[in-house]
């Protein structure tokens, strides 16, 4: 039922025992069923059904299902997954296979090589999404995932789990909006703090140079 | 027969009341013309012409499946079935298709020869029940002497296959299902029979087409003379109506095949093509019943005004079944389910009474010259007991108001 | 002759069929069955009434008051079987075998049967009647007492014993 629908209030019934004409009440109950049949042609609050698939049904900010993973720009160079494997370590029915993609001397490129998600394992807990650190998993609205390919149809891999963060807003703007400005400010910080940093060490090393500069005219000073 | 004596009778002329005689009328046309003897002329005739009624009313069946479910949903606020082709009007089809290539489960406790007798002995009288009523002028399949007799006799098979049905599949909810289903027929069908005793008893005839004939004129110039428009007949069409609701297992007196009290009752263990059949006979027993009440009370294949005799006699039989066939519909949508006590009582305390009430009436109505002052007379009759039963009704029977000891 | 011949075995067969079958149900049916089978015996005899009330009443009701009574009392029928072999052979013969005489001597009276058959015509509704009403009156109004007795003592029967009226539970 749509916030449209009014909901008709029939009279009370009158107390048994009084006199009351038969077969009034069925009369009444004739009175709505006709009405509905004759306004639910013109009436668009009585007609409440939504014709899947031409129309679909509104789906509210909270609504969840399987995970995906959140990329700013490019889906290669900018995922935000870092592959700690926190997520997967904490998945209840452990659905999450991934890989840490290392380069040729074995250095963690803090990046996943292999992310799979097991869709028909996947219980749509959210706790993969509470639990990561880097705002990278997030659940998706997506319910039209039916598919004829029992085992490979519902392994989804990187490509198709990957999607970008304009995405993620359309998706729940208000958790989008909250983890942007988040990751924005921490960037701030980061960044004023780097340059605090840079500030600082300018300043030492000025200090540094002053403090040789006057030992330098101190001993000059003596030998003379 | 050969092709040599090939010799053509002039085509007989079609007027619009034998319109739908015409597949008949070309059968023998076309057999005689080719020299056929007569017996052959007669049986095909006979063949075409119960195939043709057969026809009319299996693909109303096909039709009423899908307006009913379309009218239901308009009822209940929703879209009908609209998928399966223009406004759903295939949908009769695809229907058909599923029920054609189901499995056939039959129970291993189940009486094999008497689980595959049941649903053909349930359509049979409903197709028998559809030949001696009068859709037209012309159009009367077997006009019997005995017409209305043998309708009754034929619904009495209805209940002896019902019962098999049940029994035969060899498990409770048939059984139960069974049960109930046969003490609502049967409970039901004494005022059935008693109603359109009334009618027999003013026309004087058992023959259908006579107590349509009987049923012409007009009263005052413009209401027409049928039963339905007369003191006892009023009462007794109304009777006739809910009995008829009762006797088709139809909402609300679907006890017998409510899903949600019995499964499906006595038609639990039948699947595929057995089930088409039961729903086809129920169907056809619904078109048999609305008809018989149509030709009883409204007046058969009269026109409902004067000047309305252009229009062929069996439009308006079919244009009448269609507005019965609706009601039926409407009130489907509308009313909860009976109980079966609640049932029983009302057929055996209230509607028994009323129905005798009706022969009485008839009779004081037609000695007392059918006019104004019959109304006076039979009017009180009528009402009286009426006023009763319902006081008592309303005063011992009607639910009294809840009280909710802890939810306040 | 051609109807009868087929008629008469069929019910023969039938009605061994219905005393001689081992589960009730079988022989209820099938009593059902001759009564049917009877009922196109009085159709052939173009006795139209009558046969078409003998289906209505045998058939419609009786046959399903036994099967409804069958129904009540052995809900699950495990195919209890009836012995076949009657208890006492001496006790039935002397029960069937006098029935059976008299019965053959009345058919036996009757004179140019196959005739009558042959000559046999329908009786109006309004004849039958007439004469039910008028010459057979005082054995209607007997069947109506009788009738009425019955209906009496089924209410009876069907009312709890102690209560004077029985309350509907509400709603």
């Amino acid at each position: 039922m749509n916030q449209n629908t009014t909901i008709e209030r029939l009279p009370a019934p009158r107390k048994p025992g009084r006199w009351s004409i038969p077969g009034w009440g069925l009369l009444q109950g004739l009175a709505v069923t006709g009405r509905n049949m004759v306004e639910s042609y013109y009436k668009k609050e009585r007609m409440t059904t939504i014709q899947y698939p031409e129309e679909r049904a509104p789906i509210s900010p909270n609504f969840r299902n399987f995970p995906f993973l959140v990329y700013d720009t490019d889906p290669a160079a900018d995922l935000r997954c870092t592959a700690c494997s926190i997520c997967e370590k904490e998945c209840p029915p452990q659905c999450i296979y991934i890989v840490l993609d290392r380069d040729e001397n074995g250095k963690s490129l803090k990046r996943p090589k292999v992310f799979d998600i097991d869709l028909s394992v996947c219980m749509n807990c959210g706790i993969c999404a509470e639990v990561c650190p880097f705002d990278s998993i997030y659940m998706d609205g997506e319910y039209e995932l039916s598919t004829d390919d029992r085992f490979g149809g519902l392994l989804f891999g990187l490509d198709r789990l990957a999607k970008s963060a304009d995405y993620h807003m359309k998706l729940r703007p208000e958790q989008a909006t909250e983890v942007m400005a988040r990751r924005k400010a921490e960037e701030e910080k980061k960044a004023a703090a780097a340059a605090a940093k840079l500030a600082k060490a300018k300043a030492d090393a000025e200090a540094k140079a002053k403090a040789a500069a006057e030992v330098k005219t101190e001993e000059k000073g003596e030998s003379e | 027969m050969s092709l040599l004596a090939v010799q053509f009778a002039p085509f007989p002329q079609i007027t619009r009341e034998a319109l739908p005689l015409l597949p008949k009328t070309l059968v023998e046309w076309l057999l005689a013309g080719f020299g056929a003897p007569e017996w052959l002329v007669l049986i095909a005739g006979f063949l075409v012409a119960a195939a043709t009624v057969v026809g009319v009313f299996a693909g109303g069946f096909a039709l009423l499946s899908l307006v009913e479910r379309k009218t239901l949903a308009r009822a209940q606020n929703r879209i009908g079935p609209n998928r399966a082709g223009w406004f759903g009007i295939l949908q009769p089809v695809a229907d058909g298709i599923k029920m054609l290539t189901k499995e056939d489960i039959v129970p291993a406790k189940a009486e094999k020869l008497l689980h595959l007798l049941a649903p053909i002995m349930i359509v049979v009288p409903s197709i028998l029940a559809l030949g001696v009523i009068p859709y037209g002028r012309e159009w009367i399949p077997v006009p019997l002497e005995l017409g209305l007799l043998f309708f009754f006799a034929v619904g009495a098979m209805t209940e002896v296959s019902i019962f098999m049905a049940g029994w035969a599949s060899g498990s409770k909810f048939p059984m139960l299902g069974a049960m109930r289903a046969i003490s609502q027929m049967v409970s039901y069908e004494l005022p059935l029979m008693i109603c359109a005793l009334g009618v027999v008893m003013v026309s004087g005839t058992l023959s259908l087409p006579d107590i349509v004939d009987k049923q012409g004129g007009f009263h005052l110039g413009f209401i027409p003379a049928w039963n339905l428009f007369t003191p006892w007949g009023l009462v007794a069409g109304l009777l006739f109506y809910v009995c008829s609701i009762a006797e088709a297992n139809r909402c609300p007196f679907d006890l017998p095949e409510g899903e949600s009290e019995i499964v499906a009752g006595h038609m639990t263990e039948y699947s595929g093509f057995k089930y088409a059949l039961f729903f086809m006979g129920e169907y056809l027993g619904l078109f048999a019943i609305s008809g018989l009440g149509i030709t009883l009370f409204l007046g058969g294949w009269q026109a409902p005004l004067p000047g309305l005799d252009f229009v062929p006699s069996w439009i308006w039989f079919f244009a009448k079944l269609c507005a019965v066939i609706f009601s039926f519909l409407w009130i489907r949508a509308t009313f909860p389910r009976v109980r079966i006590d609640q049932l029983m009582r009302f057929a055996w305390l209230c509607m028994i009474p009323m129905a005798l009430l009706t022969l009485p009436a008839a009779a004081i109505w037609h000695f007392t010259g059918r006019g104004f002052l019959s109304w006076v007379v039979t009017v009180p009759l009528l009402l009286i007991p009426w006023v009763i039963i319902t006081v008592i009704y309303n005063k011992r029977l009607a639910p009294t108001l809840r009280t909710y000891h802890f939810a306040e | 002759m051609i109807p009868l011949l087929i008629l008469t075995p069929l019910i023969l067969l039938a009605a061994l069929g219905a005393v001689w079958k081992a589960r009730p149900v079988h022989a209820a049916l099938l009593l059902a069955l001759t009564l049917a089978l009877n009922a196109i015996l009085y159709l052939v005899l173009s006795a139209d009434f009558i046969g078409l009330i003998q289906f209505m009443v045998y058939v419609g009701a009786v046959a399903v008051l036994i099967v409804f009574s069958l129904l009540i009392t052995r809900p699950g029928d495990e195919a209890e079987e009836i012995a076949r072999r009657p208890r006492s052979l001496v006790t039935g013969l002397a029960c069937s075998l006098p029935v059976l005489a008299v019965m053959l001597f009345i058919v036996s009276r009757f004179e140019n049967a196959g005739q009558a058959v042959a000559d046999a015509r329908s009786v109006s509704i309004e004849q039958l009647g007439t004469t039910l009403f008028t010459t057979h009156a005082p054995a209607v109004m007997a069947v109506g007492v009788l009738l009425t007795a019955v209906m009496i003592g089924a209410a009876l029967f069907a009312r709890e014993p102690g209560k004077k009226t029985q309350t509907p539970s509400d709603s």
